[in-house]
């Protein structure tokens, strides 16, 4: 049975927040991003580091800088402690599995220490899906 | 008392395809020789663990040079190298490696390289069997496109954190953080060679018509490759392995694409496996 979408989103604020290794770089980490699960969809909303908001019912035009995309199936994978081989990150899943990532790819390569951070806290939280 | 290391450097000025460069290296041990190159955009701190593995220094002279424009060898200093993308082509790469072997006078060295550097083990293995007692590619396949990237050294991103971030999946969730973390550190160092090396690996380096000319029994090739690298994953590794004849695939599981890097310890075990097979068919 999936999360409530809820309060998946305020664990992830919470970890995100609390994260020092986010934290000890989170000056302009500043970007929007949707996680596309197919069964759900969220925008997260940085600034300078900390989650801003979490739209857990996005409308069609709500938007957003660039989006990673991937079947329900998927972002369970992404969820479990320790992922199977090319679910253990958005590089391996966008070249082995069904991740696309959408948009704006300068965005997110300006912030991709600190994303690539975030998308592991997955591991911890689960996923909505 | 000062905790010195075993481990030392040294600095040999090669010429290579009338280009001079001023080449670092770190050796330890002694024996026979195991010649390492590191992985695109990186250095030789990739192999700490092994330079410092006292169970394979006894009976190997291990050294772990840094390629030019990486770690602490320089450019070459007699060309200006500023005015042009720099762009590995295989020519070179394998010139210079086997002029550096010349000029530390290595005796049947075994050559090891990961990623870019055990692609171009399968280029020593095809092009210079002679000079070199085996091979050992690890991460490495006949071809790799797809890597060649203007994100690398994009002017508008941060370009050391991309190219760091962009080869952290490439790492195992079960090799240790200080270990990726550590090698996450190289990969801010190397910049702007990376991109310039991987031209080598996504788009000159294509041995699928020429691999059936790789002979395993003249220059043993042992191929080792991690269950978490997304690059070269190891169907792919196996599949190269398949068409060399006489070529081995060992592959190692919940380790990535550093492993040497990432997890020595893991790392070491399939390492001592290929290390034996190789004795086994050379006769030591």
């Amino acid at each position: 049975m999936a999360q409530d979408i809820k309060s998946w989103a305020s664990k992830f604020k919470s970890l995100s927040d609390s994260d020092p290794a986010i934290a000890s770089m989170s000056k302009y980490f500043t970007c929007t991003y949707l996680w596309d699960m197919t069964d759900r969809k969220v925008i997260i909303e940085m600034h300078d580091g900390k989650v801003k908001h979490i739209n857990t019912d996005p409308q069609p035009l709500d938007p957003y800088d660039f989006a990673l995309r991937a079947s329900a199936a998927s972002w369970r994978e992404f969820g479990q402690p320790v992922p199977r081989p090319m679910f253990h990150g958005i590089w391996a899943a966008s070249f082995r599995e069904d991740l696309k990532i959408e948009g704006n790819h300068l965005i997110m390569m300006q912030n991709l220490r600190n994303f690539t951070l975030q998308f592991e806290l997955l591991r911890k939280c689960g996923v909505p899906v | 008392m000062a905790r010195h290391s075993p481990v030392t450097g040294r600095y040999v000025t090669i010429e290579v395809d009338g280009m001079e460069y001023k080449v670092f290296y770190l050796h330890n041990g002694k024996g026979q020789p195991l010649i390492c190159q590191h992985t695109a955009g990186c250095h030789n701190h990739q192999w700490r663990g092994l330079l410092e593995d006292e169970e394979i220094t006894k009976n190997y002279n291990v050294i772990a040079y840094d390629l030019p424009r990486h770690g602490k060898s320089d450019p070459p200093h007699n060309y200006e190298w500023w005015t042009e993308e720099y762009k590995l082509t295989k020519e070179h790469y394998v010139n210079f490696i086997v002029a550096l072997c010349d000029a530390l006078e290595l005796d049947d060295p075994i050559f090891m390289g990961s990623s870019f550097g055990g692609n171009v083990a399968l280029q020593l293995a095809l092009r210079k069997p002679d000079r070199f007692k085996a091979v050992i590619p690890v991460e490495a396949a006949h071809y790799a496109p797809g890597f060649f990237l203007d994100w690398w050294r994009h002017p508008h991103a941060n370009a050391a954190q991309v190219c760091a971030s962009g080869v952290w999946d490439l790492m195992a969730p079960q090799s240790p953080e200080m270990d990726r973390w550590l090698t996450w550190h190289y990969y801010t160092q190397g910049a702007e060679a990376f991109k310039g090396d991987l031209y080598f690996y996504s788009v000159d380096h294509d041995l699928r018509e020429e691999l059936r000319n790789i002979d395993g029994k003249k220059c043993p090739v042992v191929m080792m490759t991690g269950t978490y690298d997304y690059l070269t994953p190891p169907d792919a590794t196996e599949d190269t392995a398949r068409q060399i004849k006489y070529g081995v695939y060992i592959e190692m599981t919940d380790i990535g694409h550093f492993p040497m890097s990432e997890n020595y310890p893991v790392f070491r075990v399939y390492l001592k496996e290929a290390l034996r097979i190789i004795r086994e068919r050379t006769g030591g």
